[in-house]
Formats: structure tokens, C-alpha cells, sequence
């Protein structure tokens, strides 16, 4: 396998094998085959890309339809975006493995399997483009299926949800399809690497300012910064297990993914530009987040929130501006991505089981299935950052940089919010484990084989901090290159004209 | 003419954002569809307009003659036409759902509970 | 650990690295349930044997660390970010250390017999491993970084430990106390961590103390201080925060006995005199730890006294104790350390004693009232002598060893330059208070008889009594030869902490002196309280009933229900379930950022002269602009609806009159296929409800809307009048014909140079429309179309001609867009409405084009696209790299030339057509449904 199809696969391998779903749809066994399948190779192929790029240390860039990067659309894949593209695969593996058993005939007849391929695809599509307008077409792709995904739950409130979730993001292409055109009649180009070159430090255009701020919106409303985040609460927990776990695992990271690669490497100047605005803005998303999720008693509903806690830690990072600092995000963004997807697992888990997602409902759970108590208090021991475990050393690495530029009060904010996810973690420990069960109705089992997404999710959240060292360098190495985004890319400029 | 059609783009969005505002789903998709092409014309817009001719080369010519509209631009709006008609139609079916399951599509209403 | 994980290679450690012992120990901890399974009379013995061994091996291997010789090791975890496990027994770690194994030995044994064959036994030595180790990791690391790791692993594993009896709300609320003072307290110690790493510039102990001077001067030093301070005080129940100790007592007695005597509470005070080298001796370390100890020790001693449950008795001695230690540490001279050090023994050898005997009495008499307690000595002589020998030396009687401490304490308190006689006074209550508690605890339940004797429930096995006893004896035997067992090590360890080079003389008799006055005074003092002790009993339950308010864990628990509340209230009052609110949210954030942009950068605002007016843009801009306003205005679904069609051929129109023919065409047919599904979709709908909003929420939309327009506006204008600096579409138009072969640039774009994001546009379309019928499906499951019937003949007729000319014009579209206006999405959507105007001529037949489904068409138009893109993957190594044939000049068509991106175009006008059958489908098929049943929401 050369690298150039590597890179192609992410994106065509589920797009190939969605069109199998659709030919065999009906009969759901084939369906569940095909997608488990396709998420397993997509899986091995991203390996082997990141593997690939991991080894070689310089970013790759590839062209479609033979034409080269100003005229056609390129992807430029370094090794943050093969990191992401790989996480996004093992989450989706682990998605389609956990679905076996969580999703109904009935969803799964509403060409379900089809939703999940397409979703992996603009994701995969979105990490690794280089291309604006290319960016918002996976965007679409993306925000798409999921709303696909979204309708198809079954509760109460799904349609509410989605309603919130489809519209306010619906206003986010907008400002993304404005900003994009601006800047392309600006700097008459897509590429985002040739703008920023083309630009170069030429920050005192107030169209690019103003295009900069439609994009900050844009990514912003994806990826659940304060005060935009509220479609995010209000839909996740309304959906299906699955769909929650891979958007809550997903979603919101290609926004802050957007957030890196273009105002941290494309758009560096823009920074400068803004001074603390990403600071404040991750301070606020941090504090409002784990509020909310303080005053929640409904599992999935505390979960969202702390989604968004998260987010802030990672915005704030942004806003550090340092190398070290967008190492920590790195690392950060895989622990959240493996431990958050896990927790929803495990709300499901929970749900199936004691027939609930009310903490008030739930009880004796630690009596009926200890396993169960072992696999959550993994996730969530290392969101409410415990050490030995990945979430520690996430914060960890946020607050020492935090420090290293001397904003103590950002890091005591960090170290707050730290405790107070702490606090609802062992709510839902305390309420839906230890408590006795309130109602004696007898609980449920739930399928054997959600157990094998959690467990790899748990070891390798059990790796990322045991095996702290290895997994940050390669967060250092991803955040160099990140970081020397347009030098590098000028170089190529000259090599080749 | 430019400040005619930046002016017929402000109104655009602006009707389309207060429709946005309202508390009814079904305007609430009519504005959004404003939005959407209000975009598109921002699109379209900024690349600049051409003296009027079409970007198709003409027989025996090497390239489009001098004054030519952006034809980049065009295929990125003719794009995003698309995807925003696809959009929209999932909407237009939520929206019915909407209705079917709670008998009517005003969000208040919809929302009860729901934070 | 990380050490079991990467294996001996990449070890660096003599033959003797204690770490491999803490490592055991978590190991042990996970085989616990397992070997919990054995005949219960022997678990306690058998588990105990892993301790013991630990115990013995820190015992001999350590010798040599009393002679003040390094023994230091390092375990490589990750380098990467300067985090080694590094181990460093000093003699403070190895102290704690044997404390740690050796009481841990005992209670062991003590749980053992006194969970009996508890079912929940496994989970309980599973913690209680957990917890040991943890313990034993911090007593034995030098880097900071790890000995914090360990730090949160002891509130982790200690709230698991309380909270053991999970089914009582007291004892999950405790937990949390505990958890939240704890963990929270060690946050705070975290930032003084990495403040110190930052300033000392590494996290090894030895290193930092080294260079003790830099941190000293550093302005950050107060900060740093005041971190580790809070993190010390929070572990070791100091006041303020000394009220989640005797919360604890929710835990079952082994799990008190273990935290209090000899391991969690001591980690604080462990900590200030592993730190004292490195912080201490500065005004500001003396008089905060003095004020925290004293205070503590007064107040943890006369809650005590006021007590008649045995375990809060004992819970605030430990306090009071904790306190006392504090304040040890805050005098500067080395007598205070030596008295420090000696009291940390006593304390550890009698309150571990009587922790295990208030759990015994409780066990096999059924209750912990001290005031019921009486005459036990007769059926549990044994236990009896014991109790007796750690009560006495908790008062200090010669020749216990808690006398010598007593007399240091005092002679400290005599010689204290800074403090004068107040201390002396606290320390006197305090300790008359303990003499009281002693009395109460260790020897009235056994010799004051009453009249009959208590019956037992059941006689103690002896695993519960050896632990006691044991101590016990220790308590007697260390007091008897003082210098011979603990000389060596009070030495190293004064030495450690005042970084001092003295030798340690230990004696129990300093002949008569005024400190011997002293503890007779207060010997004298103890028993007089013990003689009123009913008062005090009355007393307290007096205090508790008045001022229950002021009881700290109320206070704690308040103020996190407040916290809780105001979060609540945040919560509700941003996330209202309102989307209009968010709309609001979101709209009023980019117009601040874009007022923001405008300031920073204002944009020159000259409005360009409206130049050459075109009459037919005036009459496009009229339409456009009255069709939306009308839409505000109306209140009629199908006109609002009918008046967004307007906007759209407006707009069309507009694109049509500035040169683009390909975007007026698609906008158009587009437009037309939205008022189609507008109208099916609102077609069995009510007509919009008046509008019940009040005044303000108008305008506030209002505000909002024409803001947004005029932002728009702006830039709109500057968009237009920016000069590109040659736009990258000037090559594309350059290499269109000659390496494209299309001379529809627009065309040739969509197919060929940006083909990838026409593929990805394809596929928002399948989603749509799949995700169109999906929710049909999950929304009516069971749908029996109505069997309609056929149209009017004329309909039929007209059909008939019509259709298959307007497929054939759709196929011309598709073929000659790669030149002419037109191409597949085009064609597609005019050969869709053909196979409509069919259906709806014939509703009767399925809706079908060649014999295929609509899905099938969508499937095969997505794989055509897919398809035509892999020739020049597998090629040249670039996807949807153009594969060109041989050109034909077709009739009316011109030239065409195949190749892949003919392909892809036929890909897309598949596309098109199936999803364009499929809504139609689907909403034909939904209002039958709805027409049939209603759906009422589930």
C-alpha cells in the first residue's frame, strides 16, 4: 500500500461500503457484517497511515483528479490530523461493535449502517482536507448523516433535539460558507496553506478579520464553545446510545480540530490578532459546562455537559498558545475522545440495565453487576482526572502550561472544574451503583457484546496513562508540526512550482 | 450596482434571520432557506461580478476571454445550491414529523421540558 | 504501575528496590477476591502474610538507612515529560513505611475475623490492598510528581474504603466528605507541585532541597507554601477541615482502625516534615502551623470529651493528636521534632489498639455507648489487659511509652521561644482531655463493675484480639526501652527534618523536674473530668442540640448544596430548552464579534455610485425584495411558501443576468422541486396559529434582523469591491480545454477539478433522501398505500408524448454539459420531473425509470461516482484522476469525448433522478399514511 492510497481510504472505504449496505439493505445481519467490516479495515488502514506519517515526520499531501494543490483540492495529512483520523476509526469500529447489540432491527432497516459509513466519512474527510470550501462540503456530509442518525432515535424528545441541533447548525454553515467565500475573493484561493501564505502576516485587512470571525463562529457553534454550545445538550442525550457515543466522541472535536488547524496553523496570525478571546472563551465553556453538569441528574444529559467542559480545556489551550500547549490539546483531545465515547457506552449499559437514565431511578447496580461498576469507574476515574490514568496527566499538562505562562488564574479555573467533574462522577457512582435500587423491579442484562467496545476503550485509556511517555511524544511531534504549518508549507511552495 | 445588490443580499438576510427568530418551525425553515441563499449570493458576490458574459469558452478559444465571471465561484454556489436544497428537504421532513408526532410545529411547544 | 508493565529490560535498580514491594501489593490487592474465597476462619492470617513480609523487608533492608545512607532507586516511566518513579527510603519514608506494613499486618488479621464470611469480604481487601499500597508508594517516592499520583490514590481508595457499607445514605455522604476535603485539598497541593517544579526546576525532593535557597527567595515561595499547607491540613483533618475524620466512623471499625491509627490522616504530617528541609523554618511555616495544630488539638479534644459513642471519642482524640503533631512541626527548635517524632509512635501503637477494641466491644456486646459499656474485663480478661495498657499509655502513665512523649511534649512547650505559656495551657486541656477518653474508652468498659455483668453475643476469636494485645504490649515494651529499639531511628529521623546533625538520647525517667509536676497536674486533671464525665455527657448532648448549625460537615454539605443550587440555576436560566433563545444567543455573539472586527479594523465606508442602472437587475432586486417581505407578512403556509419560490427565480434570475447560466438553471429547477416538497409536505397541515408573541420579543427580533442585514450589507459591498489578486479560476480556465477537454468551465470544475467536493455534495443527497425515507419508516412502520386510482385520460395522453421527449432532452443535457450549459445534476432533475409527470399519470404502477428503484438508482449513481474516481487512484496514484478515450462529434450534441469524468457525470444524473423519485415517493406515500392514521405522539 503506498501512502497517496492510504490517505484516500479513510474516506473512500466507508463511501464504497455504504453502497453495499444500501444494495443488501432489508436483511440486517448483512447489514451489521458490512459495516463491522468496513469500520475493521478502515481501522487497519488508518494505522497503517498514521504509522506511515508517525515514521516519515513529514506531512503528506495529496492531490485529486491529478491536478495540484492551487487548482485542484489537496488533503495534507501530518500527523495531527492521522492521529484524529485514527482515533475517528477506532471509535467507529467500536461504534459499529457496540451497535450490534444497542441498535433495533427497525433503525437498522431505516439503512442505519448507511448513516454510520457517511458520518465516518465526513469526519475523516473534514480531518484531513486542505481545501475551505472542501472543509465545509465534509461538513455538510457529516452534520447530514447525523441528523439522519439523530432522527432515527426512538425517545420522546428525539424530534426536539434534532429540531435544535439541525437549525443551529444549519446557521453555522452559514457563517462557514460566508467566511469561505469571502476569504476565497480575498486571497483568490481554497487552499488553506496557499491563503495563509498569500496573505502572509497581512492581518490588517478588515475583510480577513471579518471572514476569520465568521469562521470562529462557524467552528465555534461545532465544536460547543460558550455561548453557542446549547444545541448540544439539548440533542445528544435524545437520540440512540450509539449515535450519542460516536457524536459525543466525534462531533465536537472536528470543530475544535477546524479551531487548530486554521487559526493555530494556517491562520497563526489571526491569534495575535484576537489576543485572549480564545481564553476567555475556553475559561467561560469550561466553567458553564461543568455547571450544567453539576445540576444535572440524568446520565447522558451530565455527560453532554462535561462535553463541553472539555471543550473549554481545549479552546484554552488554543488560547495558551504555546507548542507545549497544543501538545496538551492533542493529548487531551484523544483521552476525551476514547474516555467520553466509553462513558456513553456505559450510560447505556447503565440504562439497559436498570431500565433508566434517571439517577433518581437507578440504584443497585454495584450489587447486580460489579463488572459493569469496573468499567465505568475506569472512563470515568480518568475524566474526573485521577491519576494514574489518561485524564490526569491531560489536565495535568493543560495546568503546567497554564502555569508556564504564568495565568494562575486560568489554571486554579482548570483545577476547579477538575473537582467539580470529580463531584459528578461519583454522583452517578454513588447514585446508580452504591444507592440501593428505589424501584424493586428486577433489572435487565445487556448484550454481552457491547462489553468488547468497552474494553478496549478501557485499555486503551489504562494505556494512554501508564503509557503516558510515548503516547505525549507523539502529541509533541503532531504539535511541531502543526506548529511549523507555514513555514513548511512555503518550502514545498519553492521546491515545487 | 453593487450597492443595490449588497442591499437586496441585507435584506435578504435580515428577513431571513427574523424568521429565524420566530417560535414556529415551519418559518423557522423559511428563514433558514433565505440564510442559505443569502450566503450563496455573498458567494457568488465576492468573487466579483463579470461584465455580463458566460464562462464558456468559446469555440476555438484557449480560455475565457478577458472580463469573464469567476467560474470557480460559480461551481462552489452551485455546490452549495445543492447541498442547502438537500438540507432543506430533510428539514421540510422533520418538520411534518414534527407535527405527526406532537399535532403541531410551534418550538415553544415542542420544547417543553427539553433543555 | 507502569513498572509491571515495562518489564526488567528497562529497569535501572539494585538488587533492593522497595518498589517491586509496592507493586506486589497492587498485584495482591486485584488476586484479594480470589484468595477472600479460602475457609473464612483463615483469610485474615493469610493475607496478613504479604504485609509482614513487606514489614520484614523494610525492617532489615533499612537497618543501614538509620545510619543515614541513601537508599535510592528509579523505576522509567516517562522520561517524555520528566516523570520517573523515582524511590528514595529516607527515614521518614522508611518510618512510615513499617507503620504502614506493620499495623497494616495486624488489621488484616483484625478484618479477617471480623468480616467473618461476609460475602463482601474480596471487595473489601481489594480496597484495603489498594489502600495499603498507595500508602506504601508515598511513603517511599521522591518525585513529586508520582508521590502526588499516590496522594489521590489514598483519597480514592479511602473513599471507596468509607463508603464500604454503601447501602447507608451516612455513610455515601461521608464518603464524599471525604473525598471532596481530600481530593480538593489535593488539587490545591497539585498547584503547589507544579509551581515548585517551575521554580526549583525539577521534581525530585533531593534536587529541590539542594537549591532550598532559590525557592526560599523566589516571590512565589508564600504561594507555594500555602499549596502544600492546604493540602497537608485537608488530609490531616485539620481545622477547619477536621469534620470529615470522625465522618469516617460510617466505616466499618477495621477500616477506622487502619485510616486513623497509623496511615491516611498521617500522610499529612508526613508531608510537612518530608517538606520541612525544603520550606520550613520561615515565620510564615511556624505561626500557620502552630495556629492550625493548636487550635485543632484544643478543640479536637474537648468535642471528644463531650462524646459517648466510642468511635467518635476516639475520631476526635485522633483529631486533637493530628493537631498536636501540626504544632510540633511548626517550633523550630529540634526537641519539638524528637517529640514529634516519638509522639507519631505512640499515637500510631495505641490508637490502632483501640480503634480494633472499640470494634470488638461493638462486635460482641451490640453497641458503642460507652455510658452502657461496664464489667468486661471478667469475660474478656485478655482484651481487658490491653485496653488497659493502651489507655495508660495514651495518659502518659510511666512506664508506657506515652509518658515520654507527654514529658517532651511539655518540655517543648516550656522552652518554646515564640509562644509562651498559651500553648502550655492548650497542651494541658488537651491532654487531661485525652486522660478522660482513655479512661472511658480503654478502661472503664472493663473494670467499673455495675451490678451484673454484660452477656456477650459471642466470644472474640483470637485474630481479633491478637492485634490489641500486641500493640498493646508494644506500647509497654517500647516505653521500657526507649533508647535501645527507637534510639537509632529518632536520631535519623530528627536529623531529616531539621536537617540537623544531633544524636538522640531517649530515657523514660528525667527525675523530678516541673515537667513531671505537669503531667501530674495532669493526671490529676484527667480524673477529675472522668468523675464529672455524665456531666459532660449532658453537656454535649446539650451543645449538639443548640448548636447543631455550626456542626462543620452541615456547614460543608450546605455549602455544596449551594453550589449545586446556583449551578442549577445558571444552567436553567442559559440552556432554557428555547431555541429561540440560542438563535438569539448565537446571532447577538456574531454581531458582537463582528462590531469587534469593525472596530479593530474599521473598513473605509464609501458607497460606490450606483453607476450604470440596469432597469432588469431593479425589476429582479423589486421581486426578490417584495417576495421576502410578503413572506414576514403572511400568515398562510402555501403563500409564504409560493413567495420563497419568487425568492428563488428572483435570485435565478440575477444569476442568469450576471453570466451564469448553469447556477440560474439549477437555482430554478431546484426552487421549483422545494415548492414541491413544501407543498406535499404542508399539505394536510393547519394553517399557521396567529402569532401569540407579545411586543418585546418582536422587536428584539427586530433589533436582531436588521443588524445582521446591515452587517451583511457591508460586507456584501466591501466583498464586491476588493480587487482578487489573480484568482486561481484564471489557470483553471487555461487548462479546462486543453487538459479537460470541456469548455464549460463551470462543468468542467465540478466533474474534473473539484470533483471530490461534487462526490461529497452527491452524498449529502443520498443522505438526505435515505434519511427522508428512514424517518418515514421509523415514524409510520406499517404503511398500506391506498391503492390510487389513474388520472384523466388528457393527463395519461399528455404523458405519453411528453415524458420521453423530456427524458430524451435530460439525457442531451447531461451529454453536452461538459460544453454547453447543462450537465448531469441538470439533466438529472429534468428527467426526474419526466418520470413524476409518468406517475402521476399512472399513480397505479410503481415509481420506476428503466426498470429501476429509486434507491437502486441512488445506489448506482453514488457508485458510478465512486467508480469513476479509482482508474486514477490505481494510476497515478490520485483519486478521480481523469482517464480520457476516444472523442465522437455527435449530432446536436458536438464533440464528445468520453472518459471518467463522463462517467462520473452519468453518476450524478442517476443520482439525481433516484433521490428526486425518492422524496417524491416518500411524501406520496406519508400523507397516504397520515391520511389513514393519524400518529398521536408515543
Amino acid at each position: 500500500m503506498k501512502p497517496e492510497h492510504a490517505a484516500v481510504l479513510p474516506i473512500l472505504l466507508p463511501l464504497a461500503f455504504s453502497l453495499l449496505v444500501m444494495f443488501g439493505r432489508g436483511v440486517v445481519r448483512y447489514q451489521r457484517a458490512v459495516v463491522v467490516g468496513a469500520m475493521g479495515l478502515n481501522l487497519f488502514a488508518c494505522t497503517w497511515l498514521f504509522q506511515w506519517v508517525r515514521r516519515e515526520d513529514v506531512p503528506l499531501e495529496i492531490s485529486f483528479g491529478g491536478w495540484n494543490a492551487p487548482v485542484g483540492i489537496a488533503f495534507y495529512v501530518d500527523l495531527l490530523s492521522a492521529t484524529m483520523v485514527l482515533v475517528t476509526a477506532l471509535i467507529a469500529f467500536c461504534g459499529a461493535l457496540y451497535a450490534l447489540g444497542d441498535v433495533g432491527r427497525r433503525t437498522w432497516g431505516a439503512s442505519y449502517g448507511f448513516f454510520l459509513l457517511l458520518l465516518i466519512t465526513g469526519i475523516n474527510g473534514a480531518f484531513l482536507t486542505n481545501d475551505l470550501f472542501n472543509l465545509f462540503v465534509w461538513f455538510e456530509v457529516m452534520l447530514m448523516a447525523s441528523f439522519a442518525m439523530m432522527a432515527l432515535g426512538r425517545r420522546r424528545f428525539t424530534i426536539e433535539g434534532t429540531t435544535k441541533y439541525v437549525v443551529i447548525n444549519m446557521v453555522s454553515s452559514f457563517f462557514l460558507l460566508a467566511g469561505l467565500g469571502l476569504l476565497y475573493g480575498k486571497a483568490g484561493n481554497l487552499n488553506l496553506n496557499i491563503i495563509a501564505e498569500r496573505l502572509g502576516s497581512s492581518s490588517d485587512d478588515p475583510i480577513i478579520l471579518t471572514s476569520c470571525a465568521l469562521l470562529l463562529m462557524a467552528f465555534g457553534i461545532k465544536a460547543g464553545v460558550f455561548p453557542l454550545y446549547f444545541w448540544l445538550p439539548a440533542s445528544y442525550p435524545n437520540t440512540g446510545f450509539t449515535s450519542a457515543a460516536v457524536f459525543g466522541g466525534l462531533l465536537t472535536k472536528v470543530g475544535v480540530y477546524a479551531f487548530f488547524r486554521v487559526f493555530g496553523g494556517a491562520f497563526a496570525f489571526f491569534s495575535e490578532l484576537t489576543g485572549d478571546i480564545f481564553i476567555i472563551v475556553g475559561v467561560a465553556t469550561m466553567i458553564t459546562g461543568v455547571l450544567g453538569a453539576a445540576s444535572q441528574m440524568y446520565i447522558r444529559k451530565i455527560l453532554s455537559f462535561h462535553i463541553i467542559s472539555q471543550i473549554g480545556y481545549l479552546i484554552l489551550c488554543l488560547g495558551l498558545f504555546t507548542k507545549g500547549a497544543f501538545a496538551a490539546a492533542i493529548f487531551y483531545t484523544v483521552h476525551h475522545i476514547i474516555v467520553k465515547t466509553n462513558l456513553f457506552f456505559v450510560a447505556g449499559m447503565i440504562a439497559k440495565t436498570g431500565r433508566a437514565e434517571d439517577l433518581n431511578k437507578l440504584g443497585g447496580l454495584m450489587r447486580s453487576s460489579p463488572l459493569l461498576a469496573v468499567l465505568f469507574a475506569i472512563p470515568a476515574l480518568s475524566l474526573g482526572g485521577i491519576p494514574p490514568l489518561s485524564g490526569f496527566f491531560a489536565k495535568l499538562f493543560v495546568i503546567q502550561e497554564a502555569f508556564e505562562v504564568e495565568a494562575y488564574l486560568v489554571a486554579t479555573a482548570a483545577l476547579a472544574v477538575g473537582l467539580l467533574t470529580l463531584f459528578s462522577m461519583t454522583k452517578i457512582w454513588s447514585e446508580a451503583f452504591w444507592k440501593d435500587s428505589p424501584r424493586n423491579s428486577p433489572l435487565c442484562r445487556f448484550p454481552k457484546i457491547q462489553l468488547v467496545p468497552v474494553a478496549i476503550l478501557c485499555s486503551i485509556t489504562l494505556f494512554l496513562g501508564f503509557g503516558v511517555g510515548p503516547s505525549y511524544q507523539i502529541s509533541e511531534q503532531a504539535a511541531e508540526q502543526l506548529w511549523n504549518q507555514n513555514s513548511t508549507m512555503a518550502l514545498e511552495e519553492e521546491t515545487q512550482p | 450596482m453593487e450597492l443595490i445588490i449588497a442591499l437586496l443580499n441585507g435584506t435578504l438576510a435580515a428577513v431571513g434571520v427574523y424568521l429565524l427568530l420566530d417560535r414556529n418551525l415551519f418559518r423557522i425553515l423559511l428563514g433558514l432557506a433565505l440564510l442559505a441563499q443569502a450566503a450563496n449570493l455573498l458567494v457568488f458576490t465576492s468573487a466579483g461580478l463579470g461584465d455580463g458574459s458566460t464562462p464558456i469558452i468559446p469555440k476555438g478559444a484557449e480560455t475565457l476571454p478577458a472580463g469573464h465571471p469567476d467560474p470557480l465561484a460559480q461551481a462552489l454556489v452551485l455546490t452549495a445550491i445543492v447541498i442547502s436544497f438537500g438540507v432543506l428537504a430533510f428539514c421540510i421532513t422533520l418538520l411534518k414529523q414534527a407535527h405527526q408526532r406532537s399535532g403541531q410545529s410551534d418550538v415553544m411547544a415542542l420544547a417543553k421540558s427539553q433543555r | 504501575m507502569p513498572g509491571d508493565r515495562r518489564g526488567p529490560s528497562t529497569m535501572s535498580f539494585d538488587q533492593f528496590n522497595p518498589a517491586w514491594v509496592v507493586l506486589l501489593i497492587f498485584a495482591a490487592a486485584f488476586l484479594a477476591p480470589v484468595l477472600a474465597r479460602v475457609p473464612q476462619k483463615n483469610v485474615g492470617w493469610l493475607l496478613a502474610v504479604l504485609p509482614a513480609l513487606a514489614f520484614a523487608f523494610f525492617a532489615v533492608g533499612g537497618v543501614s538507612v538509620w545510619q543515614e545512607e541513601t537508599w535510592r532507586s528509579s523505576i522509567e516511566w516517562a522520561p517524555a515529560v520528566g516523570v520517573n518513579w523515582d524511590v528514595w527510603v529516607t527515614p521518614l519514608g522508611l518510618f512510615l513505611a513499617l507503620l504502614v506494613t506493620g499495623i497494616g499486618a495486624l488489621i488484616t488479621i483484625f478484618a479477617g475475623a471480623y468480616f467473618g464470611d461476609s460475602p463482601h469480604r474480596g471487595r473489601f481487601f481489594l480496597n484495603l490492598y489498594l489502600f495499603m499500597g498507595a500508602m506504601l508508594g508515598l511513603a517511599v517516592t521522591e518525585n513529586l510528581i508520582v508521590f502526588f499520583v499516590f496522594w489521590e490514590l489514598t483519597s480514592i481508595s479511602s473513599y471507596l474504603l468509607i463508603g464500604f457499607n454503601h447501602s447507608k445514605t451516612e455513610a455515601r455522604k461521608s464518603a464524599l466528605d471525604a473525598l471532596l476535603v481530600t481530593g480538593g485539598g489535593g488539587l490545591v497541593l497539585l498547584a503547589g507541585i507544579l509551581l515548585l517544579g517551575q521554580v526549583g526546576g525539577s521534581f525530585l525532593l533531593g534536587e529541590l532541597i539542594e537549591n532550598r535557597d532559590a525557592v526560599h527567595a523566589h516571590p512565589l515561595y508564600a504561594a507555594i507554601l500555602i499549596c502544600f499547607i492546604v493540602g497537608a491540613v485537608t488530609k490531616s483533618a485539620q481545622f477547619p477541615f477536621h469534620f470529615w475524620l470522625p465522618g469516617a466512623m460510617a466505616a466499618p471499625a477495621p477500616v477506622s482502625a487502619y485510616l486513623h491509627s497509623a496511615t491516611m490522616v498521617k500522610a499529612g504530617v508526613f508531608l510537612l516534615a518530608l517538606l520541612h528541609p525544603l520550606l520550613g523554618d520561615t515565620p510564615l511555616w511556624h505561626y500557620t502551623l502552630l495556629a492550625i495544630g493548636a487550635i485543632t488539638m484544643t478543640l479536637g479534644a474537648l468535642i471528644a470529651v463531650l462524646q459517648t459513642d466510642l468511635k467518635r471519642l476516639l475520631a476526635y482524640t485522633t483529631v486533637s493528636a493530628l493537631g498536636t503533631l501540626v504544632m510540633l512541626l511548626g517550633f523550630e527548635d529540634d526537641l519539638a521534632a524528637k517529640a514529634a517524632v516519638i509522639f507519631f509512635i505512640v499515637h500510631a501503637l495505641y490508637k490502632g489498639a483501640l480503634f480494633m477494641i472499640a470494634g470488638i466491644l461493638e462486635k460482641t456486646t451490640g453497641t458503642r455507648d460507652v455510658s452502657q459499656l461496664h464489667g468486661l474485663m471478667k469475660s474478656m480478661p485478655v482484651l481487658g489487659i490491653a485496653a488497659v495498657f493502651a489507655a495508660a499509655s495514651m495518659s502518659g502513665i510511666p512506664p508506657f511509652i506515652g509518658f515520654i512523649s507527654k514529658e517532651l511534649l511539655y518540655q517543648v512547650k516550656l522552652e518554646a521561644p515564640i509562644t509562651g505559656w498559651s500553648l502550655l495551657v492548650c497542651g494541658i486541656v488537651a491532654n487531661a482531655a485525652n486522660i478522660v477518653v482513655a479512661l472511658k474508652v480503654g478502661v472503664a468498659p472493663f473494670l467499673q463493675s455495675r451490678g451484673e455483668d454484660m452477656t456477650l453475643k459471642s466470644k472474640p476469636s483470637i485474630g481479633l484480639v491478637i492485634g490489641p494485645v500486641v500493640l498493646g504490649l508494644g506500647s509497654l515494651i517500647f516505653g521500657i526501652f526507649p533508647q535501645l529499639i527507637l534510639g537509632d531511628a529518632v536520631t535519623a529521623l530528627v536529623n531529616q527534618i531539621k536537617v540537623a546533625d544531633v544524636t538522640i538520647k531517649l530515657k523514660l525517667w528525667h527525675g523530678l523536674n516541673l515537667v513531671l509536676l505537669l503531667s501530674v497536674v495532669t493526671v490529676a486533671l484527667g480524673f477529675v473530668g472522668f468523675a464529672f464525665r455524665k456531666r459532660f455527657w449532658a453537656l454535649g448532648r446539650e451543645i449538639t442540640k443548640r448548636a447543631s448549625h455550626f456542626e462543620a460537615t452541615r456547614i460543608f454539605r450546605g455549602l455544596l448544596q449551594a453550589v449545586i443550587q446556583f449551578a442549577g440555576l445558571v444552567t436553567r436560566t442559559i440552556q432554557s430548552g428555547n431555541l429561540r433563545q440560542y438563535a438569539i444567543c448565537v446571532l447577538t455573539a456574531f454581531l458582537a464579534l463582528l462590531v469587534w472586527a469593525f472596530v479593530r479594523l474599521p473598513i473605509d465606508m464609501q458607497i460606490p455610485d450606483l453607476g450604470n442602472l440596469r432597469f432588469d437587475v431593479i425589476l429582479v432586486f423589486g421581486l426578490i425584495a417584495v417576495g421576502s417581505v410578503c413572506m414576514l407578512l403572511t400568515r398562510k403556509r402555501l403563500t409564504a411558501v409560493l413567495f420563497l419560490g419568487s425568492v428563488g427565480f428572483g435570485i435565478a434570475a440575477l444569476f442568469a443576468l450576471y453570466g451564469a447560466p448553469d447556477l440560474a438553471i439549477t437555482q430554478l429547477l431546484v426552487e421549483t422541486l422545494t415548492l414541491v416538497l413544501f407543498a406535499l409536505a404542508i399539505y394536510n397541515l393547519p394553517s399557521l396559529p396567529s402569532a401569540v408573541e407579545t411586543k418585546r420579543p418582536r422587536i428584539v427580533s427586530l433589533v436582531i434582523s436588521l443588524a445582521f442585514g446591515a452587517g451583511i450589507t457591508v460586507l456584501t459591498l466591501k466583498a464586491m469591491s476588493m480587487q482578487l489578486e489573480e484568482p486561481v479560476a484564471v489557470e483553471i480556465a487555461q487548462r479546462s480545454v486543453s487538459e479537460a477537454y470541456g469548455r464549460n468551465v463551470v462543468n468542467v470544475i465540478l466533474v474534473d477539478f473539484r470533483s471530490l467536493d461534487t462526490l461529497g455534495e452527491i452524498a449529502v443527497l443520498a443522505i438526505a433522501a435515505l434519511g427522508v425515507a428512514g424517518m418515514l419508516r421509523s415514524a409510520c412502520s406499517s404503511v398500506q398505500v391506498s391503492s390510487r386510482a389513474p388520472s384523466s385520460a388528457v393527463l395519461l395522453a399528455s404523458a405519453r408524448f411528453t415524458a420521453p421527449a423530456m427524458i430524451a432532452f435530460s439525457i442531451y443535457l447531461l451529454l453536452r454539459g461538459h460544453n454547453e450549459p447543462g450537465g448531469g445534476f441538470i439533466g438529472g432533475l429534468v428527467g426526474a420531473m419526466a418520470v413524476v409527470l409518468i406517475h402521476l399519470a399512472r399513480p397505479d404502477l410503481p415509481l420506476r425509470f428503466l426498470k429501476l428503484s429509486p434507491r437502486g438508482l441512488v445506489a448506482i449513481g453514488l457508485g458510478l461516482a465512486v467508480v469513476s474516481g479509482l482508474p486514477g487512484l490505481l494510476g497515478e496514484g490520485s483519486f478521480a484522476a481523469a482517464a480520457w478515450g476516444p472523442a465522437f462529434d455527435l449530432p446536436l450534441i458536438g464533440k464528445l469525448k468520453l472518459g471518467t469524468p463522463l462517467i462520473f457525470d452519468v453518476g450524478v444524473y442517476a443520482l439525481v433522478l433516484g433521490i428526486v423519485l425518492l422524496l417524491y415517493d416518500t411524501m406520496q406515500m406519508w400523507n397516504a399514511s397520515s391520511r389513514s392514521q393519524p400518529q398521536p405522539i408515543p
